[in-house]
């Protein structure tokens, strides 16, 4: 059961106390970088909601980004709307696309729900890669930003589109924190901790997961819009099955089923991404060992490993008979 | 209410069940008996649809369910405690009877409000828990409580969605003969147009519960009868004392 | 439309067919038999593909490369086996999956380092150059060679699994892990034996397809597809799902790229959709 704890609340103002201040005082470079941990932080919670709390391991989230981000594409670009419906529209058609596939996969669980979300991922970018008008290999160009002039807001600048950026992100977090604390939340941990007896308490599972990816999908294709817009430019690539791989490393890195650990694992993995790409060319090979030491080292990620620490030296410091399962935040 | 015909179960040439035809009436407090691998486990299987029979029909209401799956039945009312216990092992005991209450009153589809804040499903949990006597212990996470108090969670997960048919597998396996007497309470202040039907072993409790005994053997019925009638069959004696009763 | 059209496209999607089985075979009985989750086999299959190359620019011969490819990505696995795998056996599908996605992105630029990024091409022995008859038409020699080794290898594994202790001892290990353990098989030693084996055919694989697609740093998640639904829609262990697995995908795939285009790409993913709300246990799963 997923609870927002202070430590997390704590964590999570921290994160965006800090990237505010470096979207503020950095130059057009910090900004970028900004932005770019956002839509990955998005991503990242977005996934957490289905894998750390409905154990649904989904390695589709990049495509169905880039689903909204095409989509988004497609209404501005080919049919010439207006910037906001065309991004609910976009958002919306993410949020089908993920039901749907959650729909199919509801019956599986493990790891055959992550090979199929691997190959329905891959089944969208060849569709996409193959478009001819989509503009294929080469992307689709000229995407707008959102147009808040009549609130005296520049999204052209990059100062304000940062800080639009890591106002979503905090927006998508409160989201997903609400769902996961409201009874479609705890049924999802239900099923999660239970799936047989769910049934026999009358749930219908299959339904709920695919609801869980809906709402999911949505969030990321929240991400798939911010992206769209960031550098107004999209390609295939957004729907590469490297970008959802690179998704679910986030999310392990920060902390499986913690929801800020995914914020943290995404403000790490970018920072490490901008280092490593100083120095080689070769930034896969680090995600993998990174991910393979994680894993063999517990599993927790940064965030959860501290947790967990904290929480373990609070029971220490306590009677035997007080509750420890409390202040984890996650039971 | 709840009737089965002629319903038959195999998995390749292993007959597990055979012919089954019974009928439980609505209120009534129907026991299984039967030696250990007698298909009693399976029977309630079949019920609930965790398994598909292999030939005849189940009806509820008079309106057969074959086809239901198990959550579309539990919706109908028909709800099962497991013999082996099949608990949500990473929370509370309250946060477990809550998710059962929630389920039970279909309040699992929001995501506004935390169903665990409902009214309703606080007093339902409350109430369970009083009756399965776990009120002192609702917060205690099920992975350091006891197997009885996991027993009583067990059933009260199973009454948690104020089912209309109430199938329990063997409720008391395991327990001491102080939880027999508190499962016995138990049974005598459920509602009494509940319908329940209980796989048991032991003979006291069965006998005393019991408005009517049904006897399964090798998957097939063997004995139907009051529980006077079933204390007195030879058949029924002979399967559970075997043969040197009838030597002595 | 000619017969020989016909024969064409039968003999392209036989031979994709059985490079299909050649993955598959491999992941579904490792995944059976050790519930491993090894997403890496796409990438082994890769692996094989290259050391072909080096091998036979080596020794200027395909046969060797044909030979050291399996062995050099047996030794690969068995490494992994020993490092990684044996410790990952009882942590749970979820690290599985992880620790094995990324070594895919560690083999992606390990080869990327040792090989480059341009597709290295592998030639055909002499032998196999040129074209053969079969019902009125020309067809390359070298894919009825692939053809055959798909089919030898098929032939060999079944007698194996069938006729064989030691097949019996894999499939009741595939069937009931504890119980054959439990009936006192060495499941350790069979489970690494299966392993090695499994990675020797993703090396052969690879080597055998090399002179056909040539080797690519993307070869190993494009096939890997494939490969999962065969071994979804097979179902998971068996060697009859395997086969039967690779066929239907492997026709799919071909036939429909020659007759309906548009909808060929997608063709396979709409029968893995298809087969996981129907039938999610796969056609012919080895265990009921």
């Amino acid at each position: 059961m997923f609870k927002q704890t202070r430590l997390r609340s704590v964590v999570l103002a921290a994160t965006l106390t800090g990237l505010i201040a470096y979207c503020v005082m950095g130059g057009f470079y910090a900004r970028e970088i900004v932005v770019e941990i956002a839509i990955l932080a998005i991503l990242a919670i977005s996934l957490d909601v289905v894998a750390g709390f409905g154990g649904m391991v989904s390695l589709c989230h990049g495509a169905i980004m880039g689903i909204a981000a095409y989509a988004y594409g497609i209404l501005t670009v080919k049919f010439g709307l207006p910037p906001l419906p065309s991004a609910v529209a976009a958002v919306a058609g993410a949020a089908v696309f993920g039901t749907v596939v959650g729909w199919i996969t509801g019956r599986t669980s493990g790891i055959f729900f992550i090979m199929a979300t691997l190959a329905f991922g891959q089944m969208a970018y060849t569709l996409i890669f193959k478009s001819q008008w989509l503009g294929g290999d080469d992307g689709m160009s000229g995407l707008p930003r959102f147009d808040l002039s009549w609130l005296g807001i520049k999204m052209g600048s990059s100062l304000t589109y940062g800080l639009f950026a890591i106002a979503l992100t905090a927006a998508v977090y409160i989201a997903a924190a609400w769902v996961l604390r409201s009874a479609f939340g705890r049924t999802l941990g239900g099923i999660h901790a239970n799936e047989t007896r769910m049934k026999a308490l009358g749930v219908n599972t299959i339904l709920h997961r695919a609801r869980a990816m809906g709402f999911s999908a949505l969030l990321a294709g929240i991400a798939g819009i911010v992206a769209a817009q960031h550098t107004q430019f999209i390609s295939p690539e957004l729907l590469f099955w490297t970008i959802s791989g690179e998704v679910l490393i986030v999310v392990i890195l920060g902390g499986l089923g913690t929801l800020i650990g995914p914020v943290i694992g995404a403000v790490a993995f970018i920072s490490l991404k901008h280092q490593v790409s100083g120095i080689t060319d070769h930034w896969h090979i680090v995600v993998g060992l990174l991910l393979i030491v994680i894993v063999v080292a517990g599993g927790r990620g940064l965030y959860g490993q501290s947790e967990h620490w904290l929480a373990m030296r609070a029971g220490k410091a306590e009677d035997k008979t007080g509750d420890k399962s409390g202040d984890r935040g996650h039971a | 209410m709840l009737e089965v015909r002629n319903l038959s179960k195999s998995f390749g040439g292993v007959r597990v069940a055979h012919d089954i035809s019974f009928a439980i009436e609505p209120g009534e407090r129907r026991v299984i008996l039967g030696p250990n691998g007698a298909g009693k486990t399976t029977l309630f299987n079949l019920l609930v649809g965790e398994l598909a029979p292999t030939s005849g029909d189940i009806l509820l209401d008079g309106k057969p369910i074959n086809g239901l799956s198990v959550s579309e039945r539990a919706r109908a009312g028909l709800s099962r405690s497991y013999q082996k216990n099949n608990l949500f092992e990473n929370l509370t005991i309250r946060e477990n009877l809550m998710l059962a209450a929630a389920a039970g009153q279909r309040k699992t589809t929001g995501m506004f409000r935390d169903c665990f804040g409902d009214r309703k499903v606080r007093e339902t949990v409350d109430e369970v828990a009083e009756l399965v006597t776990l009120t002192e212990m609702l917060d205690k996470p099920v992975r350091s409580s006891s197997y009885g108090n996991r027993r009583q969670l067990e059933v009260g997960l199973a009454l948690a969605t104020r089912p209309r048919i109430l199938l329990m597998d063997e409720p008391t396996s395991g327990v001491g003969p102080a939880m027999i007497d508190g499962f016995h309470r138990l049974l005598q202040s459920l509602p009494r147009n509940l319908t329940i039907g209980i796989i048991e072993h032991d003979l006291d409790l069965a006998f005393d519960v019991a408005d009517r005994i049904t006897v399964l053997n090798f998957g097939e019925i063997v004995f139907e009868g009051t529980p006077e009638e079933t204390r007195g069959n030879k058949v029924v004696r002979d399967i559970y004392l075997g043969d040197w009763q009838s030597n002595a | 439309m000619d017969t020989g059209y016909w024969a064409l496209q039968f003999l392209n999607a036989l031979q994709f067919s059985m490079l299909l089985f050649l993955l598959s075979i491999g992941l579904t009985v490792i995944f059976g038999l050790l519930h491993f989750v090894n997403l890496a086999h796409g990438a082994l299959y890769m692996l094989g593909a290259y050391i072909g190359v080096s091998a036979a620019a080596s020794f200027g011969s395909y046969w060797a490369a044909f030979f050291l490819a399996p062995v050099g990505v047996t030794i690969i696995g068995a490494i992994l086996y020993f490092t990684l795998i044996e410790r990952l056996r009882h942590a749970g599908p979820m690290n599985q999956v992880l620790v094995t996605f990324g070594l895919i992105f560690v083999f992606l630029d390990l080869v990327r380092m040792t090989w480059g990024d341009i597709a290295l091409g592998l030639e055909a022995p002499a032998a196999l150059a040129g074209s053969s008859e079969f019902a009125g038409i020309s067809y390359p020699t070298y894919r009825f060679f692939i053809i055959a080794v798909g089919a030898v290898v098929m032939a060999a594994l079944w007698v194996g699994l069938t006729r064989t202790q030691i097949g019996a001892m894999i499939r009741a290990g595939v069937e009931n892990g504890n119980m054959a353990a439990a009936l006192g098989i060495n499941v350790n030693r069979l489970f690494f034996l299966v392993f090695c084996v499994g990675c020797a055919l993703a090396g052969l694989a690879g080597v055998i397809a090399a002179p056909v697609f040539s080797a690519t740093t993307g070869m190993g998640i494009s096939i890997l597809i494939p490969t999962l639904i065969v071994v979804v829609i097979g179902g998971l262990g068996s060697l009859e799902g395997a086969i039967a697995g690779s066929l239907i995908v492997g026709f799919i795939e071909t036939l429909g790229a020659v007759f309906l285009p548009e909808v060929a790409a997608i063709s396979s993913y709409v029968l893995l959709a298809a087969v996981l709300i129907l039938r999610p246990q796969g056609l012919i799963p080895a265990r009921g």
